[in-house]
C-alpha cells in the first residue's frame, strides 16, 4: 500500500521535532529515511505507527486518513531499534504476535512461524525466550516478528544498529531481497549511509525536523542539496576547501594550492561568489608532478584500510585533504606528491547557505565494470 | 585480587556469624520465652537451660489464659483472623485500586500527574495520629467505626502509596517499544495491558503487595482507635496481655510468634520474586 | 629499534585460578619505541584487561610488564609514567577543559607560555580549541572524549594508551581525526597503544595489530600482513571489511592440475606448477581444506569463471559490493567501480591462484596464502 506523509509537524514543549515533513511512498517501494542522530527519524516512524499523533498534518496509508486510527488498527509490521522483543515470551510467541490478534487459527499460526523463522534462519531457537538469544538473533526474531502478518507496510527502525559489524553487513546483503519478496512498502530507518545507498530505491535526508533532500541514492550522492548530505555520504568524508570561482581567459576556475583548478562552465554563475568546493577523496587522483593543473600537497600520513587506502595530506596554504585509493594502486606514501582533481565530479555549494549550486556533476565512475 | 587464601575465608565467616547473631538475637530469645513460663523468664540470671512447654500456645489456641488468680479470657484466634482478613483485603483492594493507577502515573503524562502522585505519597509522612482525631468523628457520623469496610477504607492510606509508588517504578522500566510493538502487533489497549504491561510488572506488583501486607499488618494506632475488641487485629489485641495480675511475657512471645510467621513467610516465599524482580532488568538492554 | 614495552607470559584471572575466568592469557608481546599498536578484537576478548593490567588499573595476576627497561607490573599508576584517555568521560569536572589539558603539564613544571601553546596545539587538532574554557558539564559526550585524549596526549610519558578513543564521535569527524593523531603521534615518535573494536580504525593507524580472542593473542603483525597473511581462520575472517568468505574444499590432483572441490560441483583447477612444491604437498596432505576468499581480491569475469547468481548488487559511491551465491553459499565481492549486473544474473566467478588462502579446517591455522607457505 501506498504512504503519504502531509506537512507533518511534531512539537514537545516548545521544540519543533518534526517541522512540515511531507513524503510519499509508492506501493511496494523501500523509503529509506536517513539522518544524523536527533534527526526527528524515530519521531516520524512513531507518528506513522500511530503511537503517537502529530500535531499538524495528515498521514494517511493506501489512501485512507489515520487520523484517530489507533495502532492496531493500521495493519502495520514494526522492528525496532533495541528488538522490543516481549521478554516474558519466547521467540515463537514474540514472532505469532500478530497472528494471534488476527484470530488466526493454531495450524495455520504454526505454519506461518516457522515458515518465517525458516526464511530469517532462526528455527532453532524459536523455543528461547530473548535474554538467551544473541542479539544477531533477537534481531533476526524482531524483524520476523514484524513480518509475520504479511503487513503492507513494513516500518524498520534502524534495526542494524545494535548488531555487531559482520552480521550487520550479511544482512544488510540479505535484507532488500527479503524485503522485496515481501511486496510490503517499507520505511527503513538509518543513520549509516552504506545501509542507505544499499536498501532505499529512494533516500530521503532527514536533518533537524526537514527533509532536505529526496532522492535515489544516486542523486544523493552524485547531486547533494547541501554541504551537509555531502559530508555525511561517503567515507572518508568529502574534502571541503573554501574557494571563489573567477572567469580567466572564458573559462571559470578556481585557485586551490597556488594551482587554477578548472571548473567547467556550467560553474558560470558561480563566479565572484564565496564558495565551498566539494572534491570527494576518490575524485582526487595522485598523478606525475609535471601534470597540467596538479595540485601540489605534502603528505601527513596513510591510512591503509581494507580495500582502499586513504592518504592524508596537506595543501600549500596548510588545507587538510583525504585522498582515496584502491589499496592494490601505488601512489607516493610521503613528501610532497601531485593530486589531480577528477574535473566531473566536483561540487560547489554557497559558502554562506551550504546549498548546491547548480551545475554538472556526472557520476564519478564509468558503467559496466565487467572485464 | 580474588583469591583469598583460607585464613582469609575463616574470618570472613565469623565476621558474617557475629552479624546474623546480632541481628537474630531478639527472634531468637522471643522464640525460647514462648516456650518457658514466666517464672522462667523472669529468672535472675537469665539462663539459656529450661524446661520447653507449649503452655503459651495452648493458652492462645484454646483462648483460655490461667493467671495466678483468675482465668482470663482472650481472642488471639480472633485477632490473628481479624489481622489476616484486614490485611489482605486491603492489599487486594490497594492492588486493584493502585495497579491502574500507578500504570496511569507512569505512562500518561497528564497535567499535574506528578502533584498528584506526589500528594498521595504524602500521606505517608503525616503522623497518623494528626488524621485519627477527625477520622473518629466521621466514621462515628457516618456508621464506619467498628466496621471491616472502614478499617479497609482507612488502611488504604498505608497500602495505596505504597502499591503505587512501586508499582510505579516497574511500569517505567518496561521500554514504552515493547508496549508499542505489541500495539502495533495488533492488539488493543488493553490487551497489551493484560499480556504485556501486567505481566512484566509481575514481580514488582508482588513485591509491592508483600511490604503492603507487611506495613497492614503491623499497624496498631488506626485500629485500637477504629475498632473495638471483635475486629481488633493482634496488634492491638496483644494488650490484653497486660493483665491485672502482671505481664504474660510467655504468651506474649508465643503470640508474636505466631503472627510474625504468616509474614515471615510471605517474605521467605516472596524472596525469590523479589530476585526474579531484579533479574529481569537484564532483559530491557 | 628499541623495545619500548615488552608484556612478558602475561596472565589474568577473574575470580579463583582454575575455576574463575581466564581473561588474558600467557601474552607475549614486544613493542618497539615509536609503534602504534592497536589492540583489536570483540568485547571480552582481554584486550581491555590488558591495557588496564598496563595502566596499572588491574593487577597481574602472573607475568611481567617492563616498560622503558623498568619492570613496572608492581608499580602503582602514577609511578608507571603512562599516559591513558578513557573510553568514558573521566574529566575532573570542577575545572575547565583547558585546566584539564594542562594539568599534568603543570605537575611537569613546564613554564606557562609552554603549557598555553602545548594545549593549544593539540586541542586545534582534536577541533576542540573553541570549548577550552568551558566546563566539561556543558560539552558534548565526544568533546569530552577528545578533551580526555587531549589530556593524555599532551603530556610527557613513556607511554600512550588509548582505550576506545574515538567511540563517541560522528564517523565524520572520526576519519580525519584517525589521520591526525596518527601524525602527532609519528612526529613526536611516541609509542602508543590503541584499544579498539573497529578494524578500520586499526587499520588506519596502527603500524602493528595485535589480533586477540578468548584471551589469546591470535596474531601479532602489520595490517599488511594481517591482510594477506593471516596466521589462521579467526584472524582471517574477524579483519577484513567486508569479511572473508570461506568455503570447505578438498583438494586432490588431477594430472598436473592442483584441484580444489567445492560443494555443488564447483571445481577449480589450478596448474600444479602455480604453486611451490611444499605448498602443494601441505595442502594435499590435508586434503579437506577450508578456503579463505577476500572480497577484493576476487573477480567477476565475463570468459568462463566458476558459474555463480547474482543475490545483491550495492553500490556505495565509492565501491560496489556484491553478493552471489556460490558453491552451495554465498559469496561477496568488492568492485571499485560500479558493476551492471542485475539480482538473478549468472555470472562468472574468477579466483586466481593468488587469491586463496589455505587453512586447516580442524586446528584453524593457515596453511598457505596465495601460492605461499604460510
Amino acid at each position: 500500500m501506498s504512504l503519504s506523509l502531509e506537512n507533518i509537524v511534531k512539537r514537545y514543549k516548545s521544540e519543533t521535532v518534526l517541522d512540515g515533513v511531507s513524503l510519499d511512498v509508492a506501493r511496494g517501494e523501500t523509503l529509506v529515511l536517513f539522518g544524523p542522530s536527533g534527526a526527528g527519524k524515530t519521531v516520524l516512524l512513531r507518528l506513522i505507527a500511530g503511537v503517537i499523533d502529530p500535531d499538524e498534518g495528515r498521514i494517511a496509508i493506501g489512501g485512507q486518513d489515520m487520523t484517530g486510527v489507533e495502532p492496531e488498527d493500521r495493519g502495520l509490521g514494526m522492528a525496532f531499534q533495541n528488538f522490543a522483543l516481549f521478554p516474558h515470551m519466547d521467540a515463537r510467541k514474540n514472532i505469532a504476535a500478530p497472528l494471534t490478534a488476527r484470530r488466526m487459527d493454531k495450524a495455520s499460526m504454526a505454519e506461518t512461524v516457522s515458515r518465517v523463522a525458516r526464511m530469517l534462519k532462526i528455527e532453532h531457537v524459536l523455543h528461547h525466550k530473548p535474554k538467551e538469544l544473541s542479539n544477531g538473533q533477537k534481531q533476526r526474531t524482531s524483524l520476523a516478528r514484524a513480518l509475520a502478518a504479511a503487513p503492507d507496510v513494513l516500518l524498520l527502525d534502524d534495526p542494524l544498529r545494535n548488531v555487531d559489524a559482520k552480521l550487520r553487513f550479511e544482512m544488510r546483503l540479505e535484507l532488500p531481497r527479503l524485503l522485496k519478496s515481501q511486496g510490503a512498502t517499507v520505511i527503513y530507518v538509518t543513520q549509516d549511509y552504506k545501509e542507505a545507498m544499499a536498501l532505499g530505491d529512494t533516500i530521503a535526508v532527514l536533518d533537524a525536523g526537514q527533509i532536505h533532500q529526496i532522492g535515489t541514492p544516486e542523486d544523493i550522492y552524485l547531486r547533494p542539496a547541501t554541504v551537509e548530505i555531502a559530508r555525511l555520504f561517503g567515507d572518508p568524508v568529502i574534502n571541503l576547501l573554501d574557494v571563489t570561482p573567477q572567469m580567466v581567459d572564458g573559462r571559470v576556475q578556481a585557485m586551490l594550492s597556488g594551482v587554477a583548478v578548472p571548473l567547467g562552465a556550467a560553474f558560470e554563475q558561480a563566479v565572484g561568489r564565496d564558495c565551498t568546493l566539494g572534491i570527494r577523496a576518490e575524485a582526487l587522483k595522485f598523478v606525475p608532478a609535471d601534470t597540467a593543473g596538479a595540485i601540489p600537497v605534502t603528505i601527513e600520513t596513510e591510512a591503509p584500510l581494507n580495500e582502499k587506502t586513504i592518504t592524508l595530506a596537506l595543501t600549500r596554504n596548510g588545507r587538510e585533504v583525504m585522498i582515496s585509493r584502491p589499496a592494490t594502486q601505488e601512489a607516493p606514501s610521503m613528501g610532497v606528491a601531485h593530486v589531480l582533481p577528477d574535473p566531473s565530479s566536483l561540487h560547489l555549494f554557497e559558502r554562506a547557505t551550504g546549498r548546491r549550486i547548480v551545475g554538472a556533476a556526472k557520476a564519478t565512475v564509468p558503467q559496466g565494470a565487467l572485464q | 585480587m580474588d583469591t583469598t587464601g583460607p585464613v582469609e575465608r575463616v574470618l570472613r565467616g565469623i565476621a558474617i556469624s557475629l552479624v546474623i547473631l546480632f541481628f537474630m538475637f531478639p527472634i531468637f530469645w522471643i522464640l525460647l520465652m514462648s516456650f518457658q513460663t514466666n517464672e522462667t523468664i523472669l529468672r535472675v540470671p537469665p539462663s539459656m537451660v529450661f524446661e520447653p512447654t507449649l503452655q503459651n500456645y495452648r493458652a492462645l489456641i484454646t483462648g483460655r489464659l490461667e493467671t495466678q488468680t483468675s482465668t482470663l479470657e482472650i481472642r488471639f484466634m480472633s485477632n490473628l483472623y481479624n489481622s489476616f482478613f484486614l490485611s489482605a483485603t486491603s492489599v487486594a483492594v490497594g492492588l486493584l485500586l493502585g495497579v491502574p493507577a500507578a500504570y496511569a502515573f507512569a505512562r500518561l503524562k497528564f497535567r499535574g500527574s506528578e502533584d498528584i502522585a506526589f500528594t498521595l505519597l504524602s500521606f505517608r509522612f503525616a503522623p497518623p495520629l494528626l488524621v485519627l482525631l477527625p477520622l473518629t468523628i466521621y466514621f462515628q457520623q457516618l456508621g464506619l467505626s467498628n466496621t471491616y469496610g472502614g478499617l479497609i477504607w482507612v488502611y488504604q492510606l498505608i497500602v495505596l502509596p505504597l502499591i503505587l509508588w512501586i508499582v510505579r517504578g516497574y511500569f517505567e522500566d518496561i521500554p514504552a517499544d515493547v508496549e508499542y510493538a505489541y500495539r502495533i502487533a495488533g492488539h488493543d489497549f488493553w490487551a497489551t495491558f493484560w499480556k504485556v504491561s501486567l505481566p512484566l510488572a509481575m514481580p514488582g506488583i508482588a513485591a509491592a503487595g508483600l511490604l503492603a501486607f507487611i506495613f497492614a499488618w503491623n499497624n496498631f494506632i488506626f485500629a485500637l482507635v477504629l475498632a473495638s475488641a471483635d475486629k481488633q487485629p493482634v496488634t492491638v489485641g496483644a494488650l490484653a496481655f497486660v493483665t491485672a495480675s502482671g505481664i504474660q511475657y510467655g504468651q506474649i512471645a508465643a503470640g508474636i510468634v505466631l503472627s510474625i510467621t504468616p509474614t515471615f513467610l510471605l517474605a521467605i516465599l516472596a524472596q525469590r520474586y523479589l530476585v526474579e524482580g531484579l533479574s529481569l532488568g537484564a532483559v530491557k538492554g | 629499534m628499541t623495545v619500548q614495552l615488552s608484556l612478558q607470559g602475561l596472565n589474568k584471572y577473574y575470580g579463583p585460578v582454575l575455576r574463575g575466568v581466564h581473561a588474558v592469557k600467557d601474552l607475549d608481546m614486544e613493542i618497539r619505541q615509536g609503534d602504534i599498536v592497536a589492540l583489536l578484537g570483540s568485547s571480552g576478548c582481554g584486550k581491555t584487561s590488558t591495557l588496564r593490567m598496563v595502566a596499572g588499573f588491574e593487577e597481574v595476576s602472573q607475568g611481567k610488564i617492563i616498560l622503558a627497561g623498568r619492570e613496572i607490573q608492581a608499580l602503582p599508576p602514577v609511578r608507571r609514567n603512562v599516559a591513558m584517555a578513557f573510553e568514558g568521560y573521566s574529566l575532573y569536572p570542577t575545572v575547565t577543559v583547558r585546566e584539564n589539558i594542562a594539568f599534568a603539564l603543570k605537575a611537569q613544571r613546564e613554564s606557562d607560555a609552554d603549557v598555553r601553546a602545548k594545549v593549544q596545539d593539540v586541542a586545534e587538532m582534536l577541533e576542540i580549541a573553541g570549548i577550552l574554557d568551558r566546563y566539561p558539564s556543558s560539552i558534548s559526550g565526544g568533546q569530552q572524549q577528545r578533551a580526555s585524549l587531549a589530556r593524555a596526549l599532551v603530556r610527557k610519558a613513556d607511554l600512550y594508551l588509548l582505550d576506545e578513543p574515538m567511540g563517541q564521535l560522528e564517523p565524520q569527524l572520526r576519519t580525519l581525526l584517525r589521520g591526525r593523531i596518527k601524525f602527532y603521534i609519528k612526529e613526536r615518535g611516541l609509542t602508543a597503544i590503541l584499544v579498539t573494536h573497529d578494524q578500520a580504525e586499526a587499520n588506519a593507524m596502527a603500524d602493528q595489530i595485535a589480533v586477540m580472542e578468548a584471551g589469546v593473542l591470535q596474531q601479532f603483525a602489520s595490517p599488511e600482513q594481517i591482510k594477506t597473511a593471516p596466521a589462521n581462520l579467526f584472524t582471517g575472517t574477524f579483519v577484513g571489511e567486508p569479511p572473508m568468505n570461506t568455503f570447505a574444499a578438498k583438494a586432490v590432483t588431477e594430472g598436473d592440475a592442483l584441484v580444489l572441490r567445492l560443494e555443488d560441483n564447483v571445481v577449480l583447477r589450478y596448474p600444479a606448477t602455480d604453486f611451490a612444491p611444499e605448498v602443494r604437498a601441505a595442502i594435499l596432505s590435508r586434503g579437506d581444506v577450508m578456503l579463505g576468499l577476500r572480497p577484493y581480491s576476487v573477480r567477476m569475469s565475463r570468459t568462463g569463471g566458476s558459474p555463480a547468481q547474482v543475490l545483491a548488487n550495492q553500490w556505495l559511491g565509492d565501491q560496489t559490493h556484491i553478493a552471489a551465491s556460490f558453491a552451495g553459499g554465498t559469496l561477496v565481492l568488492v568492485e571499485h567501480d560500479r558493476a551492471d549486473v542485475q539480482v538473478g544474473q549468472s555470472i562468472g566467478i574468477a579466483l586466481p591462484a593468488d587469491a586463496l588462502h589455505i587453512f586447516d579446517p580442524e586446528t584453524g591455522r593457515a596453511i598457505s596464502h596465495g601460492t605461499e607457505m604460510a
